[in-house]
């Protein structure tokens, strides 16, 4: 909202400075966003706080605080009796209606001074005519919204009912009428909807220049069904701030009233008999109690009850302390508050705004030790660690993606990654469906960043995939969430392993260079991670090369996928450099399982026999394989077998891959190893392997 | 035998020595001069046939001789040596102006470093972590946190409807309902942290996905005077011993409710710098850090507290916008972005 400091130190006293008045409102909660030097302030209001829509209800506030004195405008005094025009109720969802005639009086329409317009001028809004003029200050100078209607254009009684299937109205301001729901409350003759009630009148019935009567509208409405008729038709007002928030039963009367006495006062406009009104809010008087001796145990500060009793009359209460046990003030809810105010804690609430929030007592309340980390958290601060020393950044991708990024991927209707669980009013075409995997948002991060030339590209995130899930009955009655929640940690790398290297040529950031990150993960944190055979009904299975890719096991159990981007995928997607790597892991699995201890040998002071024997493998024959009957075959003494080298030809038309794998034998204490032994266990392994599957395959020792 | 004249083998020790500037000449001084067939060696070797008489003296005097040559041959070879070692260091000069080989680090994101950051100061407080879905019931983002439809608090949050009846939970605030609804033991300390949404238009300072933190206390006999504790040691132990404000605030789930104000570090809470309002703080001379509130009755009774029995404090901390304050980036679109040359340059100077 918009004020003018000027305007309201006619309602109540003011600090002299405006640096004073900004502290003053902010520490009411009546926060100030913007502070021009003129006095022209905006406040951000309090969503639950209709009453302060308004200059009175700003002021009462303040003096809620200072204890001064609240001016409020003059109000013409209206009286009901014989309606000036026939009103009919057909709802209970307006409370009360007002209607009351003026006619001009001569030529002249009437103008309001300056001075009386300056809430309208620091409100921002135009000078219109007068009629208009003293509805729009009626409400922002008492809350009160109100509204006039050129009695001339209205035909027959004014309804107060519900809108009907297919009804239209042409509010006012847009090009053209527009369809009203069935239900919406409305005001209407008999030919024509007047006003969407609350929200705003309409083009057929307005003031213009050339009226010579007004019915003036004055009522108050059922808060929830305005809400829904703004948010329907799209259409907010000041009007309906202050309806939506509960207005004031009591007021308008009120507020009518002082549109009389400013339109009156121009000497242009009279009024016509008497104000009609249909309904009857009776005042429910609301009462609430509040305990002095808890009240002061809230705050941890004396409070006596007078000073209760005070306080609460300055804003409107009508309060009284016991006599009898002295402790229990009785609160009688003032009709601007009825609808916020309710329990003990509200009143606690007006209190502390009178004291000052920073005026009661602080103390911290007794602790004990505090906590640790949880494991999951500690173990996740280690992969964190982990990552980020080989040069991954954390980033966040958001929780849904479009369908267009799924388009990208080129997969068939039916293919699982195309199961989604749909926003339903996403405002972005862009967030339209929750994302059942990280995959498509990781490729556009490498493409993006190849757009803005950066190929190096190693980013990670903990995030969670949403998949579609039938809903069931729950024991509170509620139905199941339509989708599973699975917590994943991704990786995508692209580029080099080591980027800004100028001495040696870098590799690639390759599928071996995330295979050294799952092995990194698993010593770090003790966990049997390994890579394992790629499980060709996994989701990614298709849209990874099919050829390089993997499932990753934890204790045999898979948790995970790595591979590399399918060259299609990255067609999809543009991106043009390099062979992007994707590693995907279960966050559940990898925080939950138990690390295993390692099992510590002392290094022997003998010094260990290194051999290296050189195998040419066909093409598709694994390393392992030659590495694993190496293994089984070498005698106790062997301890490592590493592939050390490769070298990669071809012989007889066939490409080969000729491996070095190193061996190292070691001799224990008081079993000592000779030359010899360790070249007859070298020969015992060359026979195994040749003779074994890894010879049945095409491999051979290359002498 | 003719008596060895030690003085001139020495002489021409001394002379072949001072020619040598190599470790090879060295080797080859000493193989003439004290190696097996060297005069000096005939020289010892020839002793036996001295007679008794003479053979202490000339034994001595041999010896002597040999024992300088050796000493003179170790200088010669250490002073070589030196010299050499010296030449060759000179060589091994390496440019330093040229970058280091070490693999660059990646780093954690801004937003998670000031969770982590609020994490450890609630844990001393004797808060743990608890999470709960992203994919939530209206009842526990709405409903049973006093928001009942058509509220207008429903208008802060816009929100993400999906399939289902269900919802993107705008806020870490159900985390606490299910938590409530759970009914563990007192006292009840959880932090909730993560990802909310909110259905906005999407520039560079609103985005529809970003990051809460949430707290929770329930005991018998917490108050204002405790909220204000508690919320004055957060904020310190976060930014240090600045002042702090409270002022009154909205959350349907509290009542009542407070914001917590830090003085403004740039303009230390006068609002202006050098005449003009303060940008950072917009010449409020505080900024806003932390919202917060007693648990509202409504809420203890939705899930069978008796609020005459219990009292709790909520609070709620915006970690994306402390993020951003903390790395100086007011644009979070930028920081929620997957360019990672923004990544890299908010930990990396000059990159």
């Amino acid at each position: 909202m918009k004020i003018s400091v000027d305007v309201l130190r006619r309602y109540t006293a003011l600090p002299e400075s405006l640096r004073q008045v900004r502290l003053l409102l902010d520490d009411l909660g009546l926060e100030v966003k913007r502070l021009n030097p003129d006095g022209h302030l905006t406040l951000e209001l309090l969503a639950n706080r209709g009453d302060h829509h308004c200059y009175e209800g700003i002021a009462r506030e303040i003096t809620g605080r200072t204890g001064g004195a609240l001016t409020t405008p003059a109000v013409a005094t209206l009286t009901v009796g014989e309606s000036p025009w026939p009103l009919r109720l057909e709802t209970d969802l307006c409370l009360v209606y007002t209607a009351t005639l003026l006619e001009r009086v001569g030529e002249d329409a009437g103008q309001l001074t300056d001075a009386q317009l300056a809430p309208l001028r620091a409100a921002g809004l135009a000078s219109v005519l007068a009629p208009v003029d003293a509805t729009n200050l009626s409400n922002l100078e008492l809350g009160q919204p109100t509204h006039v209607f050129d009695a001339d254009t209205l035909v027959g009684a004014v309804t107060i009912r519900l809108s009907r299937a297919g009804e239209r109205a042409w509010p006012l301001f847009t090009a053209e009428p527009v369809s009203v729901p069935e239900g919406t409350l409305v005001i209407a003759d008999d030919v024509k909807i007047l006003a969407i009630a609350g929200v705003i009148g309409c083009e057929e019935s307005k003031t213009t220049a050339s009226t010579r009567r007004i019915l003036l509208e004055s009522a108050t409405f059922d808060p929830v069904k305005v809400r829904i008729a703004s948010r329907a038709l799209g259409i907010h007002t000041d009007s309906t701030a202050r309806f939506e928030r509960g207005s004031d039963p009591a007021r308008p009367l009120v507020g009518a009233g002082r549109v009389v006495q400013l339109l009156e006062g121009t000497g242009a406009w009279r009024r016509v008999g008497e104000s009609g009104q249909v309904g009857a809010w009776v005042n429910p008087e609301r009462v609430v109690g509040l305990s002095v001796s808890a009240a002061a145990g809230f705050f941890g500060m004396p409070l006596p009850g007078e000073q209760i009793v005070e306080i609460l009359g300055r804003l409107g209460y009508i309060a009284h302390l016991s006599p009898d046990d002295g402790d229990t003030v009785t609160a009688y809810v003032p009709t601007w508050r009825l609808w916020d105010v309710e329990y003990a804690d509200d009143l606690y609430e007006d209190l502390a705004r009178s004291i000052g929030y920073n005026n009661t007592p602080v103390a911290l309340p007794p602790v004990d030790m505090g906590a640790l980390p949880s494991a999951a958290e500690l173990r996740r601060h280690q992969i964190d660690g982990l990552l980020q020393s080989f040069g991954f950044y954390e980033v966040f991708t958001d929780g849904f993606y479009g369908r267009a990024l799924i388009e990208n991927l080129g997969l068939p209707d039916a293919h699982p990654l195309r199961a989604h669980v749909q926003t339903e009013n996403a405002l972005d075409r862009a967030y339209s469906l929750l994302k059942s995997s990280c995959f498509p948002q990781a490729v556009e991060l490498v493409a993006l960043n190849q757009r803005v030339k950066n190929e190096q590209v190693k980013a990670y995130e903990w995030t969670r995939t949403f998949h579609p899930a039938p809903q069931h009955k729950l024991p509170s009655g509620r139905l199941s969430a339509p989708c599973t929640e699975r917590r994943v940690l991704w990786c995508i790398a692209s580029g080099t392993d080591r980027p800004r290297a100028w001495l040696d040529k870098s590799r690639p950031a390759d599928l071996f260079f995330l295979k050294g990150v799952v092995e990194e993960l698993a010593v770090a944190l003790g966990l049997d991670l390994q890579l394992g055979p790629a499980d060709a009904e996994a989701t990614l299975a298709d849209v990874l090369h099919p050829a390089r890719q993997a499932s990753v096991r934890l204790n045999g159990a898979v948790v995970g996928v790595v591979g590399e981007v399918h060259p299609s995928v990255l067609k999809g997607f543009k991106v043009r450099k390099g062979r992007p790597v994707y590693l995907e892991l279960d966050e559940d699995a990898l925080l939950a399982a138990p690390s295993q201890a390692v099992v510590f040998e002392e290094p022997s002071e003998l010094h260990p026999i290194d051999r290296s024997l050189a195998f040419s493998l066909p093409p598709k024959v694994e390393a392992g394989l030659v590495s694993e009957a190496l293994r089984a075959a070498g005698p106790p003494s062997l301890i490592r077998v590493n592939v050390v080298d490769l070298f990669e030809h071809e012989e007889a038309g066939v490409a080969l891959r000729t491996f070095t794998f190193a061996l190292t034998f070691q001799a224990t204490k008081g079993q000592a190893l000779s030359a010899d032994e360790v070249n007859a266990g070298c020969e015992a392994m060359i026979a195994a392997v040749e003779s074994g599957e890894p010879g049945a395959r095409g491999v051979r020792l290359r002498r | 035998m003719n008596r060895p004249d030690t003085q001139a083998m020495l002489a021409a020790f001394t002379a072949a020595l001072a020619e040598a500037s190599t470790p090879e000449q060295i080797e080859a001084v000493r193989q003439a001069h004290t190696g097996k067939k060297s005069e000096i060696k005939l020289a010892l070797r020839g002793l036996g046939a001295v007679p008794p008489e003479d053979r202490p003296a000339l034994a001595k005097e041999v010896n002597d001789v040999a024992q300088a040559m050796e000493r003179a041959l170790s200088e010669a070879s250490a002073s070589i040596e030196a010299r050499a070692l010296a030449a060759r260091l000179n060589e091994e000069w390496v440019d330093l102006s040229l970058p280091g080989l070490a693999p660059p680090r990646g780093a954690r994101h801004p937003v998670i470093s000031v969770e982590e950051d609020c994490l450890a100061v609630l844990r001393q407080l004797g808060f743990v972590r608890v999470d709960g879905p992203e994919v939530e019931h209206p009842y526990y983002n709405f409903d049973a946190l006093n928001i009942p439809p058509h509220h207008p608090a429903r208008d802060l949050q816009d929100t993400f409807w999906v399939d289902g009846g269900y919802l993107l939970r705008s806020h870490t605030t159900t985390v606490q309902a299910r938590v409530l609804e759970s009914r563990p033991p007192l006292p009840i300390r959880i932090a909730s942290a993560g990802r909310v949404y909110r259905n906005e238009a999407v520039d560079a300072t609103h985005l529809a996905m970003f990051h809460q933190l949430e707290g929770l206390w329930i005991d018998r006999g917490l108050t204002f005077a405790h909220l204000k504790g508690l919320l004055t040691t957060i904020a310190q132990s976060l930014y240090g011993k600045r002042p702090v404000r409270f002022k009154p605030k909205f959350y349907p789930y509290t009542e009542p409710s407070v914001g917590v104000d830090l003085q403004c570090g740039v303009c230390e809470g006068e609002g202006e710098v050098a005449g003009a309002p303060c940008e950072a703080c917009h010449g409020a001379g505080w900024v806003t850090i932390l919202g917060a509130g007693m648990v509202h009755p409504k809420v203890f009774r939705e899930f069978g507290y008796d609020p005459n029995e219990v009292s709790g404090i909520a609070f709620g901390l915006g970690t994306t916008r402390m993020a951003s304050q903390r790395v100086g980036v007011s644009k979070v679109a930028l920081l929620y972005g997957q360019d990672l040359r923004v990544h890299t340059r908010l930990h990396r100077s000059g990159v």
